[in-house]
């Protein structure tokens, strides 16, 4: 018999245009790969051919086999798609996914828990004290008199609570975190390396900027060597995990009752980077000489370069007196910053208020 | 404070532009606040701390200028004066309020307008002008720090100066034509008969200089700090004078600044002086000498520098140095400065002058914290997390509320700790419950159309004894918002109490009870108390519907509890530890039964625990029916009886044993029908 592959080749390929099923497919199988199939007729045949016959018949038919197999196994491929395709309909993938219930801590929780963590990661560990105070921990024993000026950075809300220890004087809000030094530092022996969170109140009219309830977070430092130094090296390590490397930083020399030296810490503007002016305003009015044309004074600086964020120093002798430490035996470094400051620099909130609304749509971006 | 550069210019020399003086004197501690350009001038606003009244003045400024910048530094010249022996009559009374008072009687003098250059630093720095005599006393204020105060001599009733309490039910006119009611706190100058000035603070317009007046008298005084202070602040006035009498002045400064003012006085608006008196307790100040080692100076800053070197910046202040024997400076500080009294602040000065910049920085050694982490803290923040994984957003209110919203809350009955000074009803009263703060947090999300809120706050409400740490929570509308499902369960009851179940069984917490309770601030039958081993931790319900029209909010189904997590934590089985999972299959048995309305749930499971032996594990409810098909008066109730044991399989027949003596004591003691 006389096979002709081409022909066989060309007809296998019409047959394959026709196999829409698996039926299609293994009918298409048993013809050509089957026990009867024509392949092993090809082979059976071999035996009646001419000896110079027998190579090449052999070589066509084993080559068909193959091809043949490489065809099957594609078309399976492809049925199984299809049918798949029909079982399982396509998703509109572009449907919003259904929200598992989540909720959300405050921001200023979050930011209390990050300034706390910085701390916590150096060594410090976190304390806490009660709001209601005695005008001894919140004034006497912080080295501020209760008829000096240096009190009006710390106006106070007086409760109608008479002082157990202080006869004719009043239980108060605590204006600032730092009485709660004075009860760690009383019931502890240094070495100290605590940080205090909390609320604070002063009576301030409310406004953008002011708050008569606010949070700080306060930190001591208390061991035989502290050095000013620390306090530089220390603060520098913390503002530039919180704010990024790559933020400038200064120290200014300030005053604190409770603090000698004492200090301010200021951090580059992140807004304008640190240059006093934002570039490109059309209603330039207020440029000092030194800004380029065009530019416009940084509102978030008050065109200074420079963003006041935390007050600090060296623990001042009558404190560690008040709390009862042996003089000159210890040195000490304190700080304390305002967490709605913090938050307001970070996320770029404007408004004070906004922290004590509540609105689920300002609680639900954090 | 303002200070006029041009001004500053006439006693230290500088050829630094207008910033970079501002910077230098704002990384010494003199903050420069704001810089702007004024008629040709420079006028920097600067803020100076209260330890040092010293700067409270041009020559102060230009001091620290001259020490900021290492430049010398002069003072004005005074004429030389030659003052008459013959005195005022002056009556110091309160020799403690005022330890020394200085009056010079100046005759015949010209009242006009002061002389130009006078005029141009005074409106440089925004002071209004008045005449000659008044604009020279407020320049000198301004130059040395040492408030003055012109009387009209004439005005003075016997020519006499009593400085003295007021009395009783005095009153004056102050320069600024207010009435003000004095008492024997405040330090006023009188004449022979009334009140002429408020001590420190301002002259009474009776006696004022006016374009008519002939003789003078002018005033020169130490007042005490703290009695101004409390004047000042008792009549709500302050002004230039006060401000710088309650910092406190220089003593010594108070004849210098007389001796300037007379001079200009007679320069500029002739006359002559006839009197003068200098009346002065035996008040001194002396500045301690501070004994200070280099040593201990490099050890606090944890600096490496030079004795001389310190010494440099100290003589730059003012400071008297000698070296002592061992590396020890003894120093005096300049008799302006009152703030320097122990070493600490003369290391500040070193710091300050050497730039806090330019000194080194190094980690401290913290040594392994002695102290043990606050644990009540990392309790409520495992609250906190607990909460907030069942959909609730943390909120922030204040502590102090108007006592009006315990009113609309129906708590009125709470006691508050009242505030003595609020700025406002709004802060009288420290909150002695959450729900004020939450139903007002809620009622601001309502008034913006966010209506499905669960809201939670961990802060602090204040009973009579004490501040306390608190949990409160509150729930309404609809929540886990699916667009699968076609309607959205409203919230009710068991979401509140499915929350606190929660985070008490995941804090830890056993035997947790529910009982019906009532408060004036729930729906009557729809409150209950929860109690840990018998005692109460808290409480939750449904907010009763007249308060919630109190804070005009119109949803019904609002929730609210509120949890102390100080009993919660004293209850708390911090140690946790493994239980194993058991091995052996359940066996479930469905009941269904109807009962009468009044009959509980927990009636049901107190039988089914008290007859299921080891073998009953758990019951769970299922479903809660009031069909058609329950009989009126009664409810259906759906719930599951699980029976396994942890030491082996269940026989099927001793499950359908005890499962049916359950089901029986069921119908036979709550009256129920098996359905």
């Amino acid at each position: 018999m006389n096979w002709n592959f081409q022909e066989i080749q060309e007809r296998v390929e019409e047959e394959t245009q026709g196999i829409l099923s698996a039926q299609d497919l293994e009918a298409f199988r048993i013809k050509y790969l089957g026990r009867k199939g024509m392949i092993q007729e090809i082979f059976a045949s071999l035996a009646g051919l001419p000896d110079e016959q027998k190579p090449l018949v052999g070589k066509g038919a084993n080559e068909l086999r193959s091809r043949i197999t490489a065809v099957i196994e594609k078309k399976k491929t492809e049925i199984r798609e299809k049918e798949n395709q029909a079982r399982h309909p396509l998703m509109d993938i572009t449907l919003p996914g259904v929200a598992p219930l989540a909720g959300h801590r405050h921001i200023l929780t979050q930011t209390i828990d990050e300034i706390c963590g910085v701390f916590e990661r150096l060594g410090f560990t976190v304390q806490e004290g009660p709001e209601i105070e005695t005008e001894f921990n919140n004034f006497t024993a912080l080295n501020i008199a209760v008829d000096h000026p240096s009190r009006d950075a710390f106006d106070t809300f007086y409760l109608d609570k008479p002082d157990p220890k202080n006869k004719g004087r009043y239980l108060l809000l605590r204006s600032h975190t730092s009485p709660a030094q004075i009860r760690i530092m009383q019931k502890h022996k240094p070495p100290l390396a605590v940080v205090v969170p909390g609320r604070v109140y002063r009576p301030d009219a409310v406004d953008a900027s002011h708050s008569f309830m606010f949070h700080q977070v306060e930190g001591l430092l208390v061991d035989r060597h502290v050095k000013f130094s620390d306090l530089k090296g220390l603060l520098t390590v913390f503002c530039k995990r919180l704010f990024g490397d790559k933020i400038k930083m200064r120290f200014r020399p300030h005053f604190f009752p409770f603090t000698e030296p004492s200090a301010e810490v200021d951090i580059s503007c992140y807004i304008c980077d640190g240059k006093g002016w934002l570039v490109h305003s059309p209603s330039a009015k207020m440029s000092l000489p030194r800004d380029p044309k065009g530019s416009k004074g940084c509102s978030v600086c008050g065109r200074k370069g420079w963003l006041e964020i935390m007050g600090c120093g060296m623990v001042h002798p009558h404190v560690f007196e008040a709390a009862g430490y042996p003089q000159n035996r210890y040195t000490g470094l304190a700080f304390g910053l305002g967490v709605e400051r913090i938050a307001m620099l970070k996320y770029g909130v404007q408004d004070i208020r906004i922290f004590f609304e509540n609105d689920v749509r300002f609680l639900e971006q954090f | 404070m303002k200070i006029s550069l041009n001004w500053l210019k006439d006693y230290v020399r500088f050829g630094i532009p207008a910033e970079r003086l501002a910077h230098a004197l704002t990384m010494a501690g003199l903050e420069v606040k704001k810089i702007s350009a004024v008629d040709g001038d420079t006028v920097f606003e600067l803020e100076i701390t209260p330890n040092r009244p010293d700067c409270l003045n041009m020559l102060g400024i230009a001091r620290e200028t001259a020490a900021v910048l290492n430049k010398r530094w002069k003072e004005p010249i005074v004429r030389g004066l030659k003052y008459p022996s013959k005195k005022c009559t002056i009556d110091v009374l309160d020799k403690k309020g005022c330890p020394r008072y200085i009056a010079t009687l100046i005759e015949d003098v010209q009242i006009a307008e002061a002389p130009r250059a006078i005029q141009r630093r005074l409106t440089a720095l925004g002071t209004r002008l008045i005449n000659n005599v008044v604009d020279i006393t407020n320049f000198c204020l301004i130059e040395t720090g040492q408030p003055l105060h012109a009387f009209d001599y004439d005005k003075l009733a016997g020519g006499k100066i009593v400085v003295r309490r007021a009395k009783e039910g005095e009153r004056i006119i102050t320069l600024d034509e207010v009435e003000r009611p004095l008492d024997p706190s405040i330090l006023v100058i009188a004449d022979a008969e009334k009140p002429v000035a408020i001590a420190g603070v301002m002259g009474g317009k009776e006696t004022e200089v006016e374009g008519n007046t002939k003789n003078i008298l002018l005033e020169s005084a130490y007042f005490d700090p703290v009695l101004i202070r409390r004047a000042s602040r008792k009549l709500g006035l302050s002004s230039d004078s006060s401000y710088r009498f309650e910092r406190g002045v220089d003593y010594d400064t108070v004849k210098t600044g007389m001796d300037r003012a007379v001079s200009l006085i007679l320069d500029c608006a002739q006359g002559r002086v006839v009197r003068r008196s200098d009346v002065a307790a035996a008040f001194r100040r002396t500045r301690p000498a501070v004994p200070l080692s280099v040593e201990r100076i490099n050890a606090f800053l944890g600096a490496d520098e030079s004795a001389s070197r310190y010494k440099q910046i100290l003589k730059r202040l003012g400071f008297s140095v000698a070296m002592a024997a061992g590396g020890v400076l003894k120093l005096k500080a300049p008799p302006f400065r009152a703030d320097i009294r122990q070493d600490v602040d003369v290391i500040e000065e070193i710091a300050r002058i050497s730039g806090y910049d330019r000194l080194p920085s190094s980690l401290p050694l913290i040594q392994a914290a002695p102290i043990q982490a606050d644990a009540k803290r990392e309790f409520r923040r495992t609250i906190s997390d607990l909460v907030v994984a069942q959909g609730f957003y943390e909120v922030v209110t204040y502590a102090m509320i108007n006592p009006e919203s315990l009113v609309r809350s129906r708590q009125a009955d709470l006691e508050g700790i009242k505030v003595r000074n609020p700025l406002s009803q709004d802060q009288a009263v420290l909150r002695p419950s959450l729900l004020p703060s939450l139903l007002s947090a809620a009622a601001f999300n309502i008034n913006r159309d966010q209506k499905n809120l669960k809201l939670f706050e961990i802060g602090k409400i204040y009973l009579p004894l004490g501040e306390q740490d608190v949990l409160g929570l509150v729930i309404m509308g609809q929540h886990g918002r699916d667009w699968r499902r076609q309607e959205n369960s409203e919230t009710d009851f068991y979401d509140i109490k499915g929350a606190v179940e929660h985070l008490l069984s995941r804090g830890g917490l056993k035997d947790v009870q529910f009982e019906r309770s009532d408060y004036a601030w729930f729906e009557k039958g729809q409150g209950a108390c929860v109690s840990v081993e018998g005692s109460s931790v808290g409480m939750l319900g449904k907010v009763e519907e007249g308060v919630l029209a109190n804070w005009d909010i119109k949803q019904k189904n609002v929730y609210f509890a509120q949890l102390d997590l100080e009993r919660i934590w004293s209850h708390c089985a911090l140690k946790q530890s493994y239980r194993p999972v058991c091995e052996y299959p359940a066996v479930i048995r469905d009941v269904s039964l109807a009962v009468k309305r009044d009959i509980d749930f927990q009636q049901v499971k107190e039988i089914a625990f008290r007859l299921g032996e080891e073998i009953l594990s758990s019951v769970q409810f299922r479903e809660e029916y009031l069909g058609e098909k329950i009989p009126s008066g009664c409810r259906g109730m759906v719930f599951s009886l699980i029976y396994q044991s942890s030491e082996r399989t269940l026989r099927e027949d001793e499950v359908n044993a005890l499962h049916g003596s359950i089901v029986q004591a069921c119908i036979f003691e709550l009256g129920a029908i098996q359905r």
